[in-house]
């Protein structure tokens, strides 16, 4: 189980890297390689060339911007598990980071190219939607910035567009008054979620903002989600949360599989009940 | 009860011996990387080998097109001129045998079957080569489910059979007896397709010594021997040109015991070449190609009487072979073995059973650690819960009912069994008090705070294990084991070694049959050493499996060891000039009435200084192999009750395991260490069997979890910390009174599992009768009921 | 080749690997390091995980170009370690292996535990250890092992190290080289020299679909204009993004292909169709079947079609019914099955860009040159065959 042959660039700076993502053949980005190795190991991937951007000093800047952390793309999961960049969401991408895989992943595994690979069971796509996070893309043209809800347009599916990379992630800073609530269905620790419940609900402000991810698909984003709580956030939002709503929305989001919807719901349920613990 | 281990123990029990606790010889390689496994093993001018593999289930091959710059290092069956196929027959009426190709000749009959085979300096290179070559393959509707399989009218593996059945095995016994008992539950129970996923896969090096005239065949196996003779008859080459060495083996559980077509492959191939050649089962072959496992189907009716007494059972079973009957253990060894192992422990007063070893277009399947018996547990211990469901009782009062008890041993149960020895019920009552079923009822009463449900379940079973000749020569496959045999040596220096045709892959062998020597010899263990692995340096042996080896080898062991013992005191006797009759063998040294002498310094005089011996020392030398078997070769039983607390999540179908009792009856136990793994080791894949494991496949037979990530081995946080006791009764036929113990660990929890989710769920009208019992599967079945109940209000 | 320095136990090193060469390869097979074990070349079983950068990396899907000038140590390189030393003592104790091809790796990972833990808490040894799969032993003797090591530390007041002793930014083994111009290097040889021309089918065969969905709609125009409009099939395969064909159509035989492109995997499925029609009956059928040679995967599809007269003549129901299946490598991963609304979606727009064909709305139907990204209803099938795939084997998180 060895890859097909490719060609390897290591540039010097995030221009060259761009430059060699519009080289011949079919060119690939890597950042840790944890996803990509082993589709590469397994031949389901066979690009002529690996542009490898983990040498990049740009992509591994972390700074407080503002009312922002900007994250750059070749930050690991590890990075952020041990608290190696400031903490603005008061523990709660901590917490994530420690549940992705396992730890020799987390230490390679980056949250650039697990965003880039967009992957609807993947952590930080679920957990940058509901923290609101902006995503700073760059190519040749310039850059750009998309907001995470934005960012997925369907399973392995991005807004990315040929020759063009993702820079950092923009998280901002969490509200004293927000509470966070993320639970995840997985058959085995660190394997890959079937269901994922991330809430943001700050009842001082009077808003929530839930994602339903790992649902085959761009998950599904409620950027004010008063009606899944009888009307309006306050501070029992917990008992007010209404499962027959988070039912009817998947059911339109096309998820017509009973016990489908009924796991989403329960894991939905869950992160807005840790939110509220 | 009469136990041999009174018969001659030489040296006094002590914390060597058998029943003591002795950390492993074989660790610290393991653990400083200095094991050697065959993908290890570095020869010069070894080339790699990748293999082209059918993507269909069932096709014919139309064309094999290969790129004209590679012509001569691929090859097809074509260049295998004069190579037989594999083929694994049994003795039994009415079998039908398969010729497995070594690379497919006209037509695939699974996905994964080794169509060409391409040779480079590296595995990166060889894959190149294999991904240029394009087959032309005429798809053939697949025989991808073994009931369909049965079907008239069904597309056929093997044309020329007419159908798609192996084998078809039944026995009766006065089942018109049972059909008027009040108590009548009849279910459709079945266990998933599983791999058995050794964390090493397979791996073969294949080189040629013109010197010797000598192909040796480094290779992963838990039998070289057996491998030896199907090579030979596969080659058709004499045995004595044919060398088979299986060093560190990374798990075997059944996997490594077959005759691979990969191995005939090499061996012709480095004869063809002229240069050593190596191929490295990766994770996807595993998966993929090479052996399944387990699947089962039953339809099966129990008869009981109100106070669930068991009246009878009927069944019908299916298992589902594969394409082709694997060597040496064929293709009919698990479903013929479900007809007389599917009363287990318990006593009946009639009985039938009728099975069907079926072909399918999927890759073989071998015996996996607890072979058949994983499935029968699982199907008559879920009924013995149905049954006391619908009797109204406890089911551990059911199986207590119903257990073959202590006074009757040995006891010939209906299918003539003769189990040895042990006290069953008593195991059950232990565990039984152990999981506090009183206290899980209250619980249950009361209910759980978090909303999830409790459920307790048990499971008993009997593991035969170490049969011997009379029960394979009765299969008749190409391997029926006779007499194991050892070799014992005493080196110049005094040490010991021990030569045995048996492979240790993680049983500690090199321990505990060092322990069994140091009984005999006191010969200190850390100055033995265990060689295997070897057909050149080790005496014949069927090999590792069917929880053989301490059994076995270890007897074969005591008994060489005997032996030198007793050439040891006839030399021992002349140096100290005394009748031989008057000396004893006893902490490593010859006592006569006016002093002793060493083994080492018997060895010492024997090898470097024999003009210190007498012109009449008797001429046998320090170096002895025995033959053994026991007393009765009709196998020791073993047995273990499970019993398990789960809570299920009602809203994801989650299944968490709270808490685990086994009480195990091994028999004597040589290193109680070695055996706890063994048990925990069995445990973690019968909880992967339960819970985890599961190879599904498409309508055109297209195996569907190809990766680890799709299918789910146990890892730690899916196992728990088991309580574990131990019975020993030991066996009245072995040597110290030994059984074999390996497998039974896999054995019971699927069907402890299954019973627990099952009493969690009883309120809810569901039942779980399919293995594994996944997440999806229960939710599914709790919202069918919510649904059903819904409708009937 | 490329040449990599790399500090292996302690000791520097400078070989010329390919790209593809990965780390566990290159300690394996160059350097003769076979204490590093392959257990899955995919990431999960954990047997291969070494220290690069002194923290547990998966060595089997980490390149070795990835890492030059990192420092490596393997198991090999652990003889002296002083945790592991206590941890060799535990295994033994515990009996925390049995075939030992497992014990490198988990004797890594557990090293780097017994630094972080704060203490020897059963669930979280579990947790912590959960990226190594051993089959033999059940766990027991493993965790057992871990938790005595920890307890003792701590006990000797070893304080835990919760960053594992990592303080810089990014992949572990990373940044070491920060190249000052960007290095080109070819692969040894070219990859599938004779590029992946897959023989078309000899012929079309007949199946059985795994899948069938059905569709319906009316069109306003009479049954014979729409019956000759499916018997133009490049037409028909206008409708369906990323197929192209080959050669001039016939009824019994057209060639062509299908690009399917899903997140990093694409395939190109080169094959045939053939068009059966049924006149008297208005009915008729478009059975195809294609292969991609690098996958080893193939399928095959049938479009059934009936038309039924509405409105005296003057419309028409057009009735699909349209079938498939998927066997080889891209087939072998995933569940069972299909999501049928994801498919019934797809078959709802393939209709409608047949439907917008048949009113006449030439434009707004995608055109036969590959939109890549595009949906049809074979490329819907394999887009949820390869979402599963890559899902499977990355859906934790993972970096691309």
């Amino acid at each position: 189980m060895k890859p097909a042959p490719f060609a390897y660039e290591r540039p010097r700076d995030v221009a060259s890297a761009l430059a060699a993502m519009a080289g011949d053949g079919v060119v690939k980005v890597m950042a840790g390689g944890q996803s990509l190795g082993p589709m590469l190991n397994l031949r389901l991937v066979a690009p002529d060339t690996i542009v490898d951007i983990t040498g990049l000093a740009e992509l591994k800047h972390v700074e407080v911007a503002g009312e922002e952390l900007v994250i750059g793309a070749c930050v690991t999961h590890a990075d952020i598990e041990d608290g190696r960049i400031p903490d603005v969401t008061r523990g709660a991408m901590q917490r994530v980071a420690s549940a992705i895989a396992y730890r020799a992943v987390r230490n390679r595994g980056t949250i650039g190219g697990s965003l880039s690979h967009a992957d609807p069971s993947a952590d930080w796509v679920s957990t940058f939607a509901a923290l609101c996070a902006t995503l700073s893309l760059r190519s040749a043209k310039g850059a750009r910035l998309v907001a995470m809800k934005d960012f997925m347009l369907g399973a392995l599916e991005s807004v990315l567009q040929p020759g063009e990379m993702l820079e950092a992630v923009r998280v901002p800073v969490m509200s004293p008054s927000a509470r966070w609530g993320y639970v995840k269905s997985c058959r085995k620790t660190g394997e890959f979620a079937h269901a994922i419940g991330a809430v943001l609900i700050d009842p001082e402000a009077g808003r929530a903002r839930v994602v339903i991810g790992a649902v085959e698909a761009a998950p599904i984003i409620v950027d004010n989600a008063e009606e899944l709580f009888g009307g309006r956030i306050t501070n029992d939002f917990k008992s007010r949360f209404d499962a027959r709503v988070a039912d009817t929305l998947l059911s339109k989001a096309g998820m017509s599989d009973a016990a489908d919807r009924h796991i989403h719901v329960t894991i939905l349920r869950r992160a807005v009940a840790e939110a509220a613990a | 009860m009469r136990n041999e281990r009174d018969i001659s123990p030489a040296a006094p029990a002590s914390k060597q011996g058998v029943g003591a606790r002795v950390p492993r010889k074989e660790d610290d390689r393991l653990m400083r990387g200095r094991g050697q496994f065959v993908g290890d093993i570095r020869l010069a001018g070894l080339q790699d080998v990748a293999f082209v593999r059918s993507p269909l289930a069932h096709a014919r091959i139309r064309a094999i097109h290969i790129p004209e710059r590679y012509r001569d290092v691929v090859f097809t069956s074509a260049d295998l001129v004069g190579i037989k196929p594999i083929r694994a027959i049994t003795g039994l009426a009415g079998f039908k045998p398969s010729d497995q190709p070594i690379l497919a000749t006209d037509k695939i009959r699974q996905v994964g079957e080794l169509v060409a085979m391409c040779v480079a300096p590296t595995r990166a290179e060889a894959e190149d080569i294999a991904a240029s070559v394009t087959l032309d393959l005429e798809e053939l509707p697949a025989v991808y489910d073994m009931l369909k399989a049965r079907e008239p009218g069904s597309p056929l593996v093997h044309e020329h059979w007419g159908d798609n059945v192996f084998l078809e095995s039944f026995f009766e016994l006065d089942i018109t007896q049972a059909l008027d008992a009040p108590i009548k539950v009849t279910r459709e129970i079945s266990t998933a397709r599983q791999c058995m996923s050794p964390l090493e896969g397979r791996g073969v090096i294949a080189t040629f010594d013109h010197r010797l005239d000598q192909l040796t065949l480094y290779t992963g196996s838990q039998m070289p021997h057996i491998v030896r003779n199907g090579l030979s008859d596969c080659l058709e080459m004499d045995q004595g040109q044919i060398r088979i060495v299986s060093p560190d083996v990374g798990g075997g559980f059944g996997h490594k015991g077959i005759l691979l077509p990969e191995e005939v492959c090499l061996s012709w191939l480095t004869m063809k070449r002229g240069f050593p050649v190596r191929w490295i089962e990766d994770r996807r072959e595993h998966l993929v190609a090479s052996s399944n496992c387990r699947e089962h189907h039953y339809k099966i009716t129990v008869y009981a009487d109100r106070d669930g007494t068991l009246r009878g059972i009927d069944c019908e079973a299916t298992v589902d072979s594969g394409a082709y009957s694997s060597y040496p253990f064929s293709a009919c060894l698990e479903a013929a073995q479900v007809v007389s192992i599917l009363p287990g422990p318990y006593q009946m007063p009639a009985y039938r059973c009728r099975t069907y070893s079926v072909a399918t277009n999927k890759c073989p399947i071998l015996p996996y650690r607890g072979v058949a018996r994983t499935g029968v547990c699982f199907a008559l211990e879920l009924m013995l819960d149905l049954v006391a469901a619908e009797a109204g009782l406890e089911p551990g009062n059911v199986r207590l009912r119903n257990l073959v008890r202590p006074e009757q041993m040995p006891f010939d149960n209906i299918t003539k069994k003769h189990f040895d020895s042990g006290d069953y019920p008593e195991a059950l009552r232990r565990a039984v008090a152990q999981i506090d079923i009183d206290g899980i009822r209250a619980r249950q009463r009361k209910g759980e705070d978090d909303g999830r449900l409790i459920g307790v379940g048990l499971s008993i079973y009997c593991e035969q294990a170490a049969h011997g000749t009379s029960v394979y020569s009765g299969w008749g496959i190409p391997m029926v084991p006779g007499h194991e045999q050892a070799t014992a040596r005493l080196t110049p220096d005094g040490g010991l070694e021990l030569k045995v045709g048996v492979h240790s892959h993680g049983q500690g062998l090199e321990t505990t049959l060092s322990q069994v020597a140091f009984e005999m010899l006191g010969v200190d263990v850390a100055k033995i050493r265990v060689v295997h692995g070897d057909t050149a340096m080790t005496p014949y042996s069927t090999g590792t499996w069917g929880s053989r080896c301490m059994v076995m080898a270890g007897g074969a062991v005591a008994t060489a060891c005997h032996e030198l013992g007793e050439r040891a005191k006839k030399i021992g006797a002349k140096l100290l000039q005394v009748d031989e009759a008057n000396v004893v063998l006893v902490d490593g040294e010859i006592r006569g009435p006016n002093g002793s002498v060493t083994l080492k310094e018997i060895a010492h005089t024997w090898y470097r200084r024999p003009q210190d011996l007498p012109g009449d020392v008797d001429p046998g030398g320090l170096e002895a192999t025995s033959g053994y078997k026991p007393q009765r070769d009709s196998g020791t039983f073993s047995y273990a009750a499970h019993a398990v607390t789960v809570a299920v999540d009602p809203d994801l179908g989650d299944v968490e395991i709270l808490d685990y009792v086994i009480v195990e009856d091994g028999g004597v136990l040589v290193n109680p260490m070695i055996v706890d793994g063994q048990i925990y080791g069995g445990l973690a894949q019968g909880i992967g069997t339960a819970l985890y494991e599961e190879m599904p496949f498409d309508r055109a037979g297209q195996p569907l979890n190809t990766t680890l990530a799709d299918y789910l081995l146990p890892g730690p946080t899916e196992v728990p910390m088991p309580w574990l006791d131990h019975m020993e009764t030991p066996s009245p036929y072995t040597k110290f009174g030994v059984k074999g113990i390996g497998e039974g660990g896999a054995i019971a929890p699927p069907a402890a599992i299954g019973n627990a989710v099952n009493d969690a769920l009883r309120g809810l009208g569901v039942e779980m009768l399919q293995s594994p019992i996944t997440p999806r599967r229960v939710l599914e079945g709790i919202l069918a009921a919510r649904d059903a109940k819904r409708t009937a209000a | 080749m490329n040449s990599v320095e790399l500090t292996v136990n302690t000791r520097a090193v400078k070989r010329d690997v390919e790209p593809r060469t990965s780390l566990a390869d290159l300690m394996r097979d160059t350097l003769d390091l076979t204490g590093t074990h392959l257990g899955c070349e995919h990431g999960v079983c954990g047997a291969c995980t070494i220290l690069v950068d002194g923290v547990p990396t998966r060595s089997c899907i980490t390149y070795a170009v990835a890492c030059d000038g990192a420092d490596v140590t393997t198991i090999e390189g652990l003889d002296d370690d002083e945790i592991a030393t206590e941890l060799r003592a535990a295994f033994t104790r515990e009996h925390a292996l049995q075939c030992g091809y497992c014990t490198p790796g988990m004797l890594v990972s557990a090293r780097d535990l017994v630094k972080r833990l704060p203490d020897a808490d059963e669930k979280q040894i579990r947790i912590g250890m959960s990226g190594n799969l051993c089959r033999c032993t059940g766990y027991v003797g493993i965790v057992r092992a871990v938790q005595s090591v920890i307890t003792e530390r701590r006990a000797r007041d070893i304080a835990p190290e919760p960053d594992g002793g990592r303080k810089v930014l990014g992949p572990a083994g990373s940044g070491h080289k920060a190249c000052v111009s960007s290095q080109k290097l070819m692969p040894a040889q070219p990859a599938v020299s004779e590029p992946a021309a897959a023989v078309a089918p000899l012929d079309i065969p007949d199946f059985t679909p795994s899948t069938t969905l059905e569709q319906k709609f009316t069109v306003a125009h009479a049954p014979a204009k729409v019956f000759a409009l499916f018997d133009d099939i490049a037409a028909v395969a206008s409708c369906l993004p990323g197929a192209t064909l080959v050669g001039t159509p016939r009824p019994e035989r057209v060639e062509g292909a299908i690009r399917v492109k899903i997140g990093p995997i694409s395939a190109n499925f080169n094959g045939a169709a053939r068009v059966e029609r049924d006149e008297a009956n208005l009915s008729g059928r478009i059975l195809g079947i294609g292969s991609d040679q690098r996958s080893r995967s193939t399928t095959q599809g049938e479009i059934r079609y009936r038309l039924v007269p509405q409105d005296d003549g003057a419309a028409t129901r057009v009735e699909l019914s349209i079938g498939y299946s998927l066997t080889g490598m891209l087939a072998q991963v995933g569940r069972s099955g299909l999501v049928r609304d994801l498919a019934g979606r797809l078959v709802a727009e393939f209709a409608g860009n047949l439907d917008r064909r048949l009113s006449g709305d030439v434009t707004s139907a995608p055109s036969a040159a590959a939109d890549l990204n595009g949906v049809s209803l074979i490329l819907g099938l394999l887009r949820e065959r390869a979402t599963n795939v890559v899902r499977r084997l990355t859906g934790r998180g993972g970096s691309a």
